[in-house]
């Protein structure tokens, strides 16, 4: 029986995948999609808009759940779609908390939809500070694709014309909140930026989706892709075109390679039947998110590559890079105590971020190089979550809890951590998935440059705070776990040297002409901005270049 | 939908609260909405709840200390908004919650047999809130005892204000539908100097 024969194998079905299977259908290629869990029905899987009284355990989850959850996504809200069941081990020394949502569309389902373009300062910074590299493209070049992307997806915010954050085509933004005018005010007086994110987020109807109804609950799924997922944007029309097929609930174990090394399809496990199949195309997308993608790489291992499939040079997995989040301050506003309610919690958004300030004009102004940005977050949430800070009980306390509920403030801060040799991904030589796919191991920790800025980030919050008139509460003890923001960057960086880089600036492995990389593990450093939008923009790229050159093949 | 209905079957079911109707999840089923409406549907009222976890004379405590925790005045308190059946309901689920729970309640009967000669439940509320006073603030020596009053705070918190009541108290803004993202009321005021007297 001749084997069957794709044009393209794309794993993943993420932002990077999603962006891909899209790019390429839409273009007229056949692609077979592997995705590791199941497709969500928004109808059941989404439990957005019940209240807390609706759900058996409150939404505080059951025991066991409380106990399993990785993080406060994996909730009673999302109960059976966070990945349990796929190992992975840490190095001694290494602590990692990682929330994979294998279904299908990824993470994209849960994602908090900040979408700031890259710039040319993220670009050129090696140039500029003279550490490690600078990007192998520039933002020229990528500039119409993220335009395009955000035309796709629908981003809303404002013209701003700040050097670390070139402005978009936008939707309208969204509204600021009462905290947002306070902190606003506040960062005024003491030069910290504040303004409405980049958010995509659908503030008007947008390319046939329905506009936002600002319920609040967005971090457990939209059931009606107010927000761009690829469920709800790219893959319907990529199914549409007859040139899709989503092969669910199967793991990518290794890139297949033929007699000269290239790639020649995928090995997967289905994994109910724990069985393996394998899936023949003429080019594999690779974009199972950073680390995976790693691990399905150093997995492919063949007499061409001894090291797994496109790593001549050694770096597959290396320069695993990160965004440290952790909460640099809380308060609250006196001035709000005891007023009534407002709707102004209710979009669950980072509605407005305090972009990166530092080392803009001077790339060395700063202890550390580079630059963070920072989330606020408050007003009145779902829950009085602030309810142990009040002493007593009793009719007092029940009255301290309304008097305060419009007033908490936070600080969420997104601190990129800079490549090292020691912050990288390998293989468990002895831990196997429950599919007997070797183990991907995470060796990580924050370098001092991230730990300065977070040093920065509490006294800036703090600083903040007092301006705007609002009592500090004290910030966290420590950063929050490295893997907590699910931004990893760099185990397939791109790079001009085929030594020294694993793909180029196509996303096109070096080594394997009809491999190429469609996720943020071709990003060479992290910056303080947020992966989503990048992933798409230069998936995009990445796709069109591949139909090219499946053109001309 | 039939693996929802049992699902519910099978649970114990609450006085006070239960599960809303399967359209409560779907926007598209439920008709024109309104700027501001709530998505959902008044709650059902089942059968009277048996307790899963506590004994009767333990759950009337749970009962009576979450009332002093908070407690009905201008709006509804714990007993409305049925926290102690929540607590039953989280304790009998939640085998590491369970010392915690019997042994504290134990505690506070010791105290109070110590203090006043009877248990908490025999005595008159100036007395319970007298006993509660002792562990509720940090200056407190009986760390013990402020162990457990801050467990039972938690909970009862965590019970009352993910009640409809609990809030309804707060005027919880969130999961109603709007047609623009809510802006800032305080036209003229960024920094919130010159807002009306708190009201409450």
């Amino acid at each position: 029986m001749p084997k069957e024969m794709y044009d393209v194998i794309v794993i993943g079905t993420g932002a990077g995948g999603g962006m891909a299977i899209h790019t390429l259908c839409q273009a007229g290629a056949k692609v077979c999609a592997l995705n590791g869990s199941r497709r969500l029905d928004p109808k059941k899987d989404f439990r957005n808009h019940r209240q807390p009284y609706d759900m058996k355990y409150r939404g505080f989850g059951s025991p066991k759940l409380r106990r399993e959850s990785i993080g406060y996504m994996d909730n009673e809200y999302t109960e059976g779609i966070w990945e349990h069941d796929i190992v992975f081990t840490t190095a001694p020394g290494t602590e990692w908390t990682w929330r994979r949502c294998f279904a299908v569309g990824g993470k994209t389902n849960f994602w908090g939809r900040s979408s700031a373009r890259f710039a040319e300062i993220d670009f050129r910074a090696a140039t500029r500070d003279g550490y490690d590299v600078d990007w192998p493209i520039s933002y020229e070049e990528i500039a119409p694709y993220y335009s395009r992307v955000e035309r796709m997806i629908g981003v809303a915010s404002t013209v701003q014309n700040r050097p670390s954050n070139p402005d978009g085509d936008y939707l309208p933004a969204m509204n600021f909140r009462c905290i947002d005018w306070i902190l606003h005010s506040g960062g005024q007086k003491i030069g910290i930026p504040y303004l409405p994110d980049r958010i995509a987020q659908l503030t008007v109807p947008h390319a046939g989706h329905p506009g936002c109804h600002f319920c609040a609950n967005c971090t457990e799924g939209c059931d009606v892709g107010a927000f761009f997922s690829t469920p709800w944007f790219f893959l319907p029309e990529a199914e549409k075109s007859g040139n899709l097929e989503i092969r669910t609930n199967v793991l990518a174990k290794n890139i297949l390679t033929d007699e000269n090394g290239r790639a020649a399809g995928v090995a997967y496990i289905d994994r109910k039947t724990k069985q393996e199949h394998e899936v023949y195309g003429k080019a594999v997308v690779v974009a199972a998110s950073c680390v995976e993608s790693a691990r399905i790489l150093l997995n492919s291992k063949s007499s061409h590559w001894p090291n797994g499939i496109a790593n001549s040079s050694g770096q597959v997995g290396r320069n695993l890079c990160d965004h440290l989040y952790g909460t640099t301050a809380r308060g609250y506003f006196p001035q709000l105590l005891g007023q009534p309610s407002f709707p102004d919690g209710v979009s669950a958004s980072t509605i407005a971020w305090m972009p990166r300030w530092q080392n803009l004009e001077n790339p060395k102004q700063e202890k550390f190089i580079r630059g963070y940005s920072v989330y606020p977050d408050g007003g009145c949430a779902g829950f009085p979550s602030y309810f142990d800070l009040i002493e007593g009980f009793g009719r007092e306390y029940k009255r301290e809890i309304k008097r305060r509920y419009p007033t908490p403030v936070s600080f969420y801060i997104q601190a990129p951590s800079q490549r090292s040799d020691s912050n990288y991904v390998d293989i468990d030589p002895v831990v196997k998935d429950m599919y007997g796919i070797p183990a991907a191991r995470i060796h990580f920790e924050w370098d001092q440059n991230t730990l300065l800025m977070w040093e920065h980030g509490k006294q800036a919050c703090e600083d903040l705070l007092h301006a705007s008139g609002a009592e500090y509460l004290g910030a966290a003890a420590a950063p929050d776990i490295p893997g907590t923001s699910l931004h990893e960057t760099g185990t397939l960086r791109m790079g001009h040297d085929p030594k020294k880089f694993v793909t180029n600036r196509f996303g096109q492995t070096h080594d394997v002409p009809n491999l190429y990389v469609c996720d943020a593990s071709v990003f060479p450093n992290c910056t303080d901005k947020t992966t989503t939008i990048s992933i798409l923009a230069f998936s995009l790229r990445t796709s069109e270049y591949l139909i090219e050159n499946l053109k001309r093949a | 939908m039939l693996a929802r209905v049992a699902a519910v079957s099978q649970f114990p079911g609450f006085v006070r609260w239960a599960f809303g109707a399967e359209d409560a999840n779907d926007p598209m089923k439920m008709g024109t909405v309104h700027e501001g409406q709530s998505p959902l549907s008044a709650q059902q009222k089942p059968h009277v709840y048996q307790p899963q976890f506590f004994t009767p004379t333990e759950y009337a405590m749970i009962d009576q200390l979450s009332e002093l925790i908070i407690p009905a005045d201008d709006t509804p308190g714990a007993r409305d908004a049925g926290v102690s059946e929540f607590i039953d309901f989280m304790t009998a689920s939640d085998t590491t919650l369970q010392p915690r729970f019997r042994d504290g309640l134990q505690l506070l009967d010791a105290r109070a047999t110590t203090k006043y000669g009877a248990v908490f439940m025999k005595l008159p509320e100036d007395k319970q809130t007298e006993l509660l006073r002792a562990v509720a603030y940090k200056s407190t020596s009986d760390t013990e005892g402020r162990k457990f009053f801050l467990l039972v705070r938690e909970y009862t918190v965590m019970g009352y204000y993910t009640s409809r009541i609990g809030l309804e108290q707060l005027d919880y803004p969130g999961l109603k539908l709007y047609a623009q993202s809510p802006a800032c009321p305080h036209e003229g005021d960024p920094e919130h100097k010159h807002l009306p007297p708190p009201r409450y």
